[in-house]
């Protein structure tokens, strides 16, 4: 007998609407969780698969000493697809020129992910293929094809192999985003390394592994793998790649995944709101059915049947909106970017679907069993069971539910405390304030019948109502916040690393006679250009005489260990320069004096992730060999380097009395537009011996993703603005039968209407500005932390949303409040009166 | 049990009902004692904060005595759980209220069926369409609380109160939210009904003339009974 009942009244209360808004924030829970989870897993797939590019595989495995066989048919046996690839550097020779290249050496499989482009002949249009070169077919470097006088068709030797000209390499995937080794690049087919009997023992040469499969076929294999992994051995993913690219996609995901958290807490104040409020409204109906008899058990039955409905049928809704959401999302970014945005997997569903139940349940459950504790006597004293309203378990259990549900959905313990922490702080700040406010506003003395005195009163009368949604309204407006300086941040700060008029041209090796001329053909065929830095190789050799040998070797590469990374093993390409480059920051120490004290000492200022490295202080002495010649030179300045600029950065940089005492070659960079590629051609063929490395194609890929990533970013806020608006909607709700009471007693008082529209949108606006204000000043602080903590980029504050926080806050929630309360405001007072019941 | 006690359908001895507040505890009634017979009506009356609603809730088990036994049709409060006591309302109370009590969501037919719901049977439409019917509201069985006036509601919540044949009634002030007309219809109405069903009235009410059409009237005066008086009804019954 009571599930028809129940039934009768959950289509009644459906109806009535007292659970739309329940149902709608299960439903808002899932669909935002979805649609951006779904949304991030196809970003972060579509990204990763691009990033895969660019080391032509999803991970891959370095040494410099050849490679157990087995290492590759255990991967095979994985399902894993492999690839080989061999670097080293060897002589060209054809029509009497020599010439050193780097030479890559690939199997038929390579590129694992990405493409190869390359030209049919020097001045035909460049195309992709899917593989390198066939056994005894040779690319080269366009470069290379002026150094050596060749053209396509034409034969040349490599070591001791005769190789056929074939193609124009133009690209490869993997090519170095940014190195000194030269655009004299050569690609050749595995199996004709013995050929060319470049590769004996004791060469200097590079193994790679190439690997391709799903994360679960790549995670399988590590764990096989990382037992056995040697010293000499690093495995890497793209994230572990030094390049702002590698950052970038860090960056990107944690930034999705902040979204994905807002999305949560959004839903969850919604559900926590609109909960109980529905139980609120049930005190009524309970305590007269307990009156006629009802027992505790039907009453439990009738309730929680009405909880698992609304349950189940928000959850599909939730689920369809929020599938059609992600659909037009992700085909609207698709058609973008140009792309196909891969399909996400079961997670969304599942996680979404999960989380709608979890937030179903918990924040439901205390709301409920206070519900199911009315007691009957409130059909006679009418407020009994009103103090149940405001739960200290309710406020726990709902916190704690929120913290669980950010951990699981985060999986990253650092974000959601610091993101916590930061809401706990909000909480008591406002209600800290709306107290010191409330007990103001009495001392203010304003007119009485103003409407600003009625706002005040308002206020003040519902205190603690008014302190959960100063808190409601802060926490939505600190959310938009959040992610509206975040995305500011990150995208300006990556479009600082690759700005629109960035060099796209690296053009090393130029000697000192042809810095001059090369100047003038720049400026002859206007192409902007940036300095001509010298550079030169050299070892550290000792510190304060004390030699040591290569005291740091690789790590694996997900340790990030930047300092390993960065390796003091290589030789590092050392410059002087007088001023201090972009980008770098002195942490220690100071910048080059010699020019004040007209010294001869030669001074070094050496980046500070190799501070601890090589155990150094200032003052050290730093002996460097430089083709056996020795240099010692005193470490005046420690530098903070942003190895993420597309610049040319240093480790050590000396200081400028170096000139003269060591063979140097110069570096520049220059911005090269299409119609420039006659003149580079000419140049090539004048200076021969310069090599350029085009890092056209990198800047744009670089700018596709940041162009992806913002409109994620776009797309993520337009969700949590919408999400927000929503939570203010269901708050402003939840107290809209107080506010018909007092229109009614105001009404009958003989107020007039437009001293009660005034007075609550003023009502609205006191709320939204305060809650904005907090939550900007959180925001910043909160941001501070974040952004040093987990994006590892410099932090600042913001003071503009100090005043876009109050201002769009009193905007927002004015606007909402009042359009929302502007219906009830329209009803004459006997109409009021019904409702009222 | 004496036959006599069996003969009153209310007996109510030493009832004591004491809250505790931040001043201490506070005795809203003190050592009452009464009783009432099968079918008889009695008003209980008294001033605002005499302790008069209270004692409603105490005899309708709404809630506990501090002290002191109410025997409801045999059956002593105190040993009564509350589901317990829910089901003892179900089989032999019914209640009006001076705010109606109905539920909102639920039309003016579904509203009188509720009890009857509650308790399990099967029966309920036929009895609520019945009761509708006596009290003049079969054009409005589909309207909701909202839709009526507040007499109308009122008589919703009469016909609610006489489903399932109640052993007693309890009203609380059951005209005083409503004018002097409509008040006047309901009262003729509960008491029409409680005639014709044979049902034991306890009604509350701080109205001298509607505690006349009672048999009995138990003045209550600062939480002590102060006497009882024979009503206006008193050779009727």
């Amino acid at each position: 007998m009571w599930v028809k009942l129940a039934f009768k009244l959950f289509s009644r209360e459906l109806r009535r609407g007292e659970l739309t808004i329940i149902f709608a924030a299960i439903a808002l829970a899932v669909l935002t969780v979805f649609s951006l989870s779904a949304i991030t897993e196809r970003i972060s797939l579509n990204l990763a698969q691009k990033s895969s590019d660019f080391i032509a595989s999803d991970r891959r495995l370095s040494s410099n000493h050849a490679f157990e066989p087995q290492l590759l048919t255990q991967a095979n046996k994985f399902g894993l697809a492999t690839a080989e690839m061999l670097y080293f550097d060897s002589m060209l020779f054809a029509n009497d020129e020599l010439v050193l290249s780097s030479v890559k050496a690939i199997t038929g499989s390579y590129p694992l992910r990405g493409k190869i482009t390359i030209k049919d002949h020097l001045t035909s249009p460049a195309y992709d293929v899917d593989t390198g070169p066939k056994a005894g077919s040779i690319w080269l470097s366009e470069g290379l094809f002026y150094t050596l006088n060749v053209n396509v068709g034409d034969k040349i030797e490599l070591g001791a192999g005769l190789f056929n000209v074939t193609k124009v390499l133009v690209k490869e995937p993997d090519a170095p985003f940014f190195s000194l080794s030269g655009n004299k690049r050569v690609l050749l087919n595995y199996a004709d390394i013995p050929t060319t009997q470049a590769v004996q023992p004791g060469s200097r040469v590079f193994h790679r592994l190439l690997f391709a499969g799903n994360e679960q076929q790549l995670s399988e294999y590590y764990a096989w793998l990382k037992p056995q992994l040697k010293s000499n051995q690093t495995w890497q993913g793209i994230k572990d790649r030094q390049s702002p690219l590698g950052n970038n996609i860090v960056r990107a995901e944690r930034f999705l995944l902040l979204a994905g958290l807002f999305g949560i807490m959004l839903a969850a104040v919604a559900m926590a709101v609109s909960a109980k409020r529905y139980c609120e409204r049930q005190y009524d109906p309970v305590a007269m059915m307990k009156t006629l008899g009802g027992s505790r058990k039907v009453i439990r039955n009738i309730f929680l049947l009405h909880l698992s409905l609304v349950t189940v049928f928000s959850i599909v809704a939730g689920l369809m909106v929020g599938f059609v959401l992600q659909t037009i999302g992700a085909d609207y970014l698709a058609s973008f970017m140009g792309t196909e945005l891969p399909q996400a997997g079961f997670r969304p569903w599942l996680l979404s679907a999960f989380i709608g139940l979890v937030c179903a349940l918990m924040f439901s459950l205390k709301p409920l069993l206070d519900l199911f504790d009315i007691p009957p006597l409130r059909v006679l004293r009418r407020n009994l069971g009103d103090t149940l309203a405001i739960s200290r378990i309710h406020i726990a259990l709902s916190m704690m539910t929120i913290f669980v549900l950010m951990w699981i959905f985060s999986g990253e313990i650092m974000t959601t405390l610091i993101l916590f922490a930061s809401t706990l702080l909000i909480i008591a700040i406002l209600f800290a304030i709306s107290r010191l406010l409330f007990a103001a506003g009495r001392r203010l003395g304003l007119r009485p019948g103003s409407s600003w005195s009625l706002a005040l009163a308002t206020l003040q009368k519902r205190a603690n109502a008014n302190a959960i949604q100063l808190i409601s309204f802060a926490l939505a407006i600190k959310l938009m916040l959040f992610l509206v300086i975040l995305k500011n941040d990150i995208i300006t700060d990556w479009q600082m690393q690759v700005p629109a008029d960035a060099p796209n041209m690296f053009i090393i090796n130029i000697a000192e006679e042809q810095v001059t001329p090369i100047k003038q053909f720049f400026r002859d065929n206007n192409i902007a250009h940036e300095d001509f830095y010298p550079v030169f190789s050299g070892r550290v050799d000792a510190v304060n005489g004390e030699k040591f040998a290569r005291r740091v070797s690789k790590q694996e590469g997900e340790e990030k260990d930047k300092n390993a990374k960065k390796g003091v093993s290589r030789e590092p390409n050392l410059t002087w320069l007088a001023s201090l480059p972009e980008g770098n920051v002195i942490t220690e120490g100071q910048w080059f004096t010699y020019g004040v004290t007209g010294g001869n000492d030669i001074e070094v200022s050496v980046f500070d992730g190799w501070q601890d490295v090589l155990g150094l202080e200032l003052g050290d002495t730093i002996t460097l060999l430089v083709n056996e010649q020795v240099i010692n030179a005193k470490v005046t300045s420690f530098r903070k380097v942003d190895w993420g600029t597309l610049k040319p950065n240093f480790v050590m940089i000396l200081s400028p009395n170096m000139a003269g005492k060591v063979p140097v070659t110069y570096f520049s960079a220059a911005k090269l537009h299409d119609s420039d590629t006659k003149a580079i051609s000419q140049l090539l063929q004048r200076y021969p011996t310069i090599s350029m490395i085009d890092i056209k194609s990198q800047i744009e890929q670089a700018q596709a993703i940041i162009a992806q990533v913002s409109l994620a970013i776009g797309f993520v806020l337009s969700i949590v603005l919408v999400s927000g608006a929503l939570v203010l909607v269901s708050q402003v709700q939840a107290s809209l039968a107080e506010r018909m009471e007092e229109m009614v007693i105001l009404r009958t008082l003989g107020a007039k209407g437009r001293l009660i529209k005034l007075a609550t949108l003023y009502e609205f606006m006191l709320l939204g500005g305060i809650a904005g204000l907090v939550a900007a000043i959180v925001s910043d602080i909160a941001l501070l932390v974040i952004q040093q903590q987990l994006f590892d980029v410099a932090g600042r504050l913001h003071p503009y949303i100090w005043l876009l926080g109050p201002l769009s806050g009193a905007l927002f929630v004015s606007s909402i409040g009042y359009f929302m309360v502007a219906h009830t405001m329209r009803q004459n007072t006997q109409g009021l009166l019904r409702k009222l019941g | 049990m004496s036959v006599l006690s069996q003969l009153n359908v209310i007996q109510v001895s030493g009832l004591t009902k004491r809250v505790n507040t931040l001043e201490g505890s506070l005795t809203i009634l003190s050592d009452i004692n009464f009783s009432v017979k099968s079918g008889e009506s009695v008003a209980i009356v008294g001033a605002s904060g005499s302790g008069k609603s209270t004692l409603l809730s105490l005899l309708a088990g709404l809630d506990v005595a501090s002290q002191g036994e109410i025997h409801l049709d045999g059956e002593a409060l105190s040993t009564l759980d509350e589901e317990a006591r829910a089901r003892l309302r179900a089989d032999k109370i019914g209640f009006v209220f001076q705010s109606f009590m109905l539920v909102q969501s639920l039309t003016a037919l579904e509203n009188v069926m509720l009890p009857a719901e509650l308790a399990g049977d099967h029966d309920a439409k036929a009895q609520a369409v019945e009761l509708l019917d006596k009290v003049g509201l079969s054009h409005r069985f589909a309207h909701y609380p909202s839709q009526l006036s507040g007499g109308e509601q009122q008589r919703v919540a009469i016909a609610r109160a006489f489903i399932g044949s109640p052993k007693i009634l309890f009203a609380d002030e059951p005209s005083a939210n409503l004018d002097r007309k409509n008040g006047q219809l309901i009262e003729n109405l509960l008491f029409d009904l409680n005639k014709q069903n044979g049902t034991t009235l306890v009604l509350v009410t701080h109205d001298e003339q509607l505690a006349k059409k009672c048999q009995r009237i138990i003045h209550i005066e600062g939480g002590q009974l102060e006497k009882i008086s024979e009503g206006g009804a008193a050779n009727v019954g």
